[in-house]
């Protein structure tokens, strides 16, 4: 990890409501080097899309109030960067990549122009120029005829052909982040092996740093290097995602990698984690998991835990880490 | 027949239920207080309207108190030409808008809804006929086609109102269309129609109960449109010609002279009475629109809260979220947003 | 695709136009055995003998001597040689050109409040919800609550009070030599504005804030969609944004609604003309309300809704224009 693409300290986000204030995101820390591909996984409404989006500065203020004490992009502090100065960072710098390309893009646009839009804003391309470059674009992340495709309106394109023309907007510019919220959760399975394959193929070969919001493991498993597992606003577990999937030391993690189906699991059930993720406004004392958990003692309903190191740069944020007491058949 | 009428019974005992449950959920509201005690105050006017009017509002027999500006007496003053007591007719005036009104209200989300669900669940010929019926009331220009209705069939009270159901009940019927387009493919109905059920038992006993709120909402929404048509069309002298009502007190008003001899009172009177009564049912209908689509007025409230935060109890929250924060200031950072 | 779709809006338009025509047609006959009754209702004086032969006679001027589906196509042909029937006024002039007579003026008023309540009603709209929980958009909220409860006409009567007679800025009655000394030149325009200017404000301030209030929430609603999101992920601009992207999009529920109040439009302005005693087709079809004339009401009726699909139609296929989406089947 020589160069760091990004580096984010203590991130809180906070929403005012009728009922009081709604704590989506309390003190996250994230890490990302140059090149590489960070998971962020969690249940919905755990903060990980509204952390995703304070990162490129699109959460609205007001209503949504942000704290963070730094963030680095690229060695320049962006911290306290205007909107329009962040106007020419995001797109060019760092982009994102949408869940539902449907509603992501313009349904009364052609593809192409939203796509040339990039080249003209951050390149100053002029229209013809910029619908070279769309074409190019398209090409590259696989739309046959792409020259044709751009001319087409969303809604005449397949799921997949939408979600790639969004993947060519987001590398348009060569970012040196992409930031990719549940890229394929609106997809059928066939075609969302096909543009994570695409996905990680460009990441890979451009050497663009990325950071995959997700709630589904299988993504996971497919596409990062070190994984944050966020739970009600913050982050549990930071590991590679080898020693995750091999030993999660959370029992969040590890309740959540017990409930992915897999091919090997002979008893053919699933297993749930019990009960919900809290209210943001009704969040318990102590350790936020300590109501779902079977391993809390007092110590977890009274206090919550620090996240510490472990070997390895591991974090967890568990007093009882499971490392020590078994696997996680008994979850 | 008599399982037909059985269930049309339990179905309004049942929205009778919903409907006080309903009113508690409006009365939540601050516009929804508003609108539930402007009405009924307007009721309890109109049915004590000869107790509350001090004088006969017919009386025209009174020749010493004509064009009276407002005074103790005659708190609204008296009418120019024939010295009527234009507050006694302000009072009486309450009980033909507001039973044109909510009769037709009532009636309309009837028809409406009745037309709506045979739309929408029978679909095919009768789903068609009744859209390009609904299509074609909806280009006839309303205010002209009442007047010749009324031409032609006289100009009655019931009569009146009649017509007004009649033009009234396309965009309720529309709406309801919809939703049932939706409901048919939901679960509970498909179930209902796999047991058996007959259609009739799913559109009354399935169907409707679902678009209740949409009634009320329609209720008092064409309420509210048909007090404003009925008090234009007896403003142009088309009403019922028997009755007093605030239309027809604005059209005494600017051909009596009002205008022109600068009586505003005989002005402004029934002009507020139509406000009063036209806004007390959009208030409740807007409130109720609310209670089923929150989205857009949610976000403008926010917008509220955010300005009027206390930044230290902002502070607060954020320092409770740090690694060393101590046990229990969580909970105690909950409530008291308004700071 | 979007040509079929024109084309069978167009036909749809032609269709209902039919079914309002057999409505006009019909609507007249409601009640009576025989139309002749209704244009000529007995009078208590006269006896039965005397009656049969007026009945007759009314038969005859009015072509009811026929049968009643001949009648229909008699109608109906008429109407496409622009002959809407004859008016029971003196002289039984063409009821055609007692309404081509006041047709201009009725298009000035409605013209002039429909483009101008466009305007200002989009821009006040606009600005609202780009300072959404701000001043601007509070008081257009609070300004449409109220508005919402006062009818046109109390609006018009209350205009006509204070700036007509009490200021005397605007002239409270049309002035009659408007009409009647017409002609190209720069006094007479001058006069139309300014008698025009009550009867249009009085109809304006509703429909600035109808129009005002739905563009507001069209355009709140875009911006809570999320290829704004996407907008502004790829470093737009926000003029880009604004005006490519929101306003753009926020354009159709517009459009739509255009179409869906030219009948209420249409439909007050009869009140207006008649407090302002502009001479238009509002108070020509009060005059022969009150005079039972039939064939002029009916006309008037039938031209009116006649507007009402066009202007409806003209919407449709803007929509059509603006939004790729719609290409077959009913959007509605």
């Amino acid at each position: 990890m020589a160069e760091q693409t990004l580096t984010l300290r203590n991130l809180k986000v906070v929403f005012p409501s009728g009922m009081g204030l709604i704590r989506a995101v309390e003190g996250v820390d994230i890490d990302i080097g140059k090149g590489e591909s960070i998971a962020l996984v969690g249940e919905s409404g755990c903060g990980k899309s509204v952390t995703s989006m304070s990162i490129m500065k699109l959460i609205e203020s007001p209503p949504a109030i942000t704290k963070m004490d730094q963030l680095t992009f690229a060695g320049d502090d962006i911290k306290d960067y205007t909107p329009s100065q962040m106007q020419s960072v995001r797109g060019k710098m760092m982009a994102m990549i949408f869940q539902d390309a449907m509603t992501s893009l313009n349904p009364v646009m052609t593809c192409g122009k939203q796509i040339d839009e990039m080249f003209m804003r951050h390149m100053q391309l002029n229209k013809k120029a910029a619908r070279e470059e769309t074409v190019k674009a398209l090409e590259l992340v696989g739309v046959p005829e792409p020259r044709k495709r751009a001319k087409n309106f969303p809604h005449e394109l397949s799921g997949g052909m939408r979600q790639r023309v969004l993947l060519a907007m987001a590398f348009a510019c060569m970012p040196k982040l992409i930031i990719a919220d549940e890229p394929t959760t609106a997809l059928d399975v066939t075609i969302q092996a096909q543009v994570l394959s695409v996905l990680r193929d460009m990441q890979k070969k451009h050497d663009v740093s990325l950071l995959v919001v997700t709630h589904d493991l299988s993504v996971v498993a497919n596409i990062a290097d070190t994984v944050y597992v966020m739970y009600s606003g913050k982050i549990v577990e930071k590991a590679s995602v080898k020693q995750l999937f091999k030993q999660p030391f959370h029992p969040y993690s590890a309740g959540l990698l017990a409930s992915v189906p897999s091919l090997s699991d002979t008893a053919g059930h699933f297993v749930q984690i019990p009960g919900s993720v809290p209210h943001p406004m009704k969040k318990p004392t102590g350790c936020y998991f300590h109501p779902r958990c079977h391993y809390a003692k007092d110590k977890c309903k009274a206090s919550m835990p620090p996240l510490s190191a472990h070997d390895d740069g591991r974090q967890v944020r568990c007093f009882y880490p499971l490392k020590t007491n078994g696997g996680t058949s008994n979850v | 027949m008599k399982a037909v009428l059985k269930s049309i019974g339990r179905f309004f005992l049942k929205r009778f239920k919903g409907i006080r449950r309903f009113i508690k959920r409006v009365w939540a509201h601050r516009q929804g207080k508003i609108g539930l005690t402007m009405v009924t105050f307007l009721v309890i006017v109109a049915v004590f309207a000869p107790w509350i009017a001090p004088f006969d509002p017919y009386d025209v027999a009174e020749r010493t108190t004509k064009g009276l500006p407002p005074s103790t007496t005659h708190l609204l003053g008296t009418t120019i030409n024939t010295g009527q007591d234009i507050f006694s007719m302000l009072v009486y005036g309450t009980r033909v808008s507001l039973i044109v009104g909510v009769s037709s209200g009532v009636l309309i989300a009837i028809v409406g809804s009745v037309l709506g669900v045979m739309a929408g669940y029978i679909g095919g010929a009768v789903d068609s006929f009744i859209m390009r019926l609904v299509d074609v009331l909806l280009v006839i220009p309303t205010l002209p086609l009442v007047i010749v209705l009324t031409n032609v069939l006289g100009r009655d009270f019931w009569i009146i109102i009649l017509i007004f159901v009649a033009i009234g009940w396309t965009g309720l019927s529309r709406t309801i269309r919809s939703l049932v387009l939706v409901l048919k493919n939901s679960n509970y109905v498909k179930a209902a129609e796999l047991s058996g059920a007959s259609r009739f038992h799913i559109m009354i006993r399935h169907i409707l109960p679902g678009t209740s709120h949409l009634l009320i909402m329609s209720t008092a929404l064409s309420s509210a449109g048909i007090m404003v048509a009925e008090a234009g069309l007896s403003f142009l002298g088309l009403g019922d010609p028997t009755a007093i009502s605030w239309g027809k007190m604005l059209a005494d008003a600017q051909s009596g002279g009002a205008l022109l001899f600068g009586a505003w009172w005989w002005i402004i009177a029934p002009g507020i009475g139509i406000f009063m009564a036209v806004f007390a049912f959009m208030r409740i209908g807007i409130v109720v629109e609310e209670i089923l689509n929150p989205r857009m007025k949610q976000s403008s409230g926010v917008y509220k809260i955010f300005k009027n935060l206390n930044s230290s109890y902002v502070e607060d929250v954020f320092n409770s979220m740090d690694e060393h924060a101590q046990i229990g200031e969580a909970s105690s950072a909950k409530g008291g947003a308004h700071g | 695709m979007k040509k079929s779709y024109a084309i069978k809006r167009v036909l749809y338009s032609v269709f209902v136009f039919v079914i309002v025509m057999a409505l006009n047609f019909f609507i007249p006959r409601i009640g009576v055995a025989d139309p002749a009754e209704r244009y000529y209702p007995p009078q208590g004086n006269m006896t039965d003998a005397q009656y049969e032969i007026i009945k007759q006679l009314t038969r005859e001027q009015y072509g009811f001597d026929v049968s009643t589906p001949q009648q229909f196509l008699n109608y109906v042909g008429g109407l496409f040689q622009g002959d809407l029937g004859t008016s029971f006024r003196s002289g039984s002039p063409g009821v055609m050109e007692l309404i081509v007579d006041r047709l201009p003026w009725t298009l000035v008023l409605s013209v002039s409040t429909m483009l101008l309540g466009l305007i200002f009603g989009i821009m006040i709209g606009v600005i609202a919800a780009m300072k959404r929980g701000r001043w601007q958009d509070t008081t257009l909220l609070n300004a449409s609550t109220i508005m919402i409860a006062l009818p046109g006409f109390f609006i018009a009567l209350l205009l006509s009070f204070f700036l007509g007679f009490e200021l005397e800025i605007f002239p409270a009655y049309t002035d009659p030599n408007m009409v009647s000394d017409f002609g190209w030149n720069m006094t007479a325009i001058l006069r139309v504005i300014e008698n025009a200017a009550l009867p249009v404000l009085s109809m304006m301030v509703g429909s600035i804030v109808g129009y005002a209030q739905g563009t507001r929430n069209a355009v709140i609603a875009v911006t809570n969609e999320d290829f704004i999101l996407t907008a502004k992920a790829k470093g737009l601009r926000n003029t880009t944004i604004r005006y490519k992207h929101t306003l753009r999009n926020a354009m159709l529920p517009i459009v739509t609604s255009i179409g869906m109040s030219i009948s209420g439009l249409i439909g007050g302005q009869v009140v207006i003309e008649q407090i302002f005693n502009w001479n238009g087709m509002g108070t020509l079809f009060l005059e022969a309300n009150n005079m039972n004339d039939y064939p002029l009401m009916m006309g008037i009726m039938l031209l009116l809704s006649g507007f009402t699909i066009l202007a409806i139609l003209i919407t449709d296929l803007i929509y059509v224009l603006l939004d790729p989406r719609v290409t077959v089947g009913d959007r509605r």
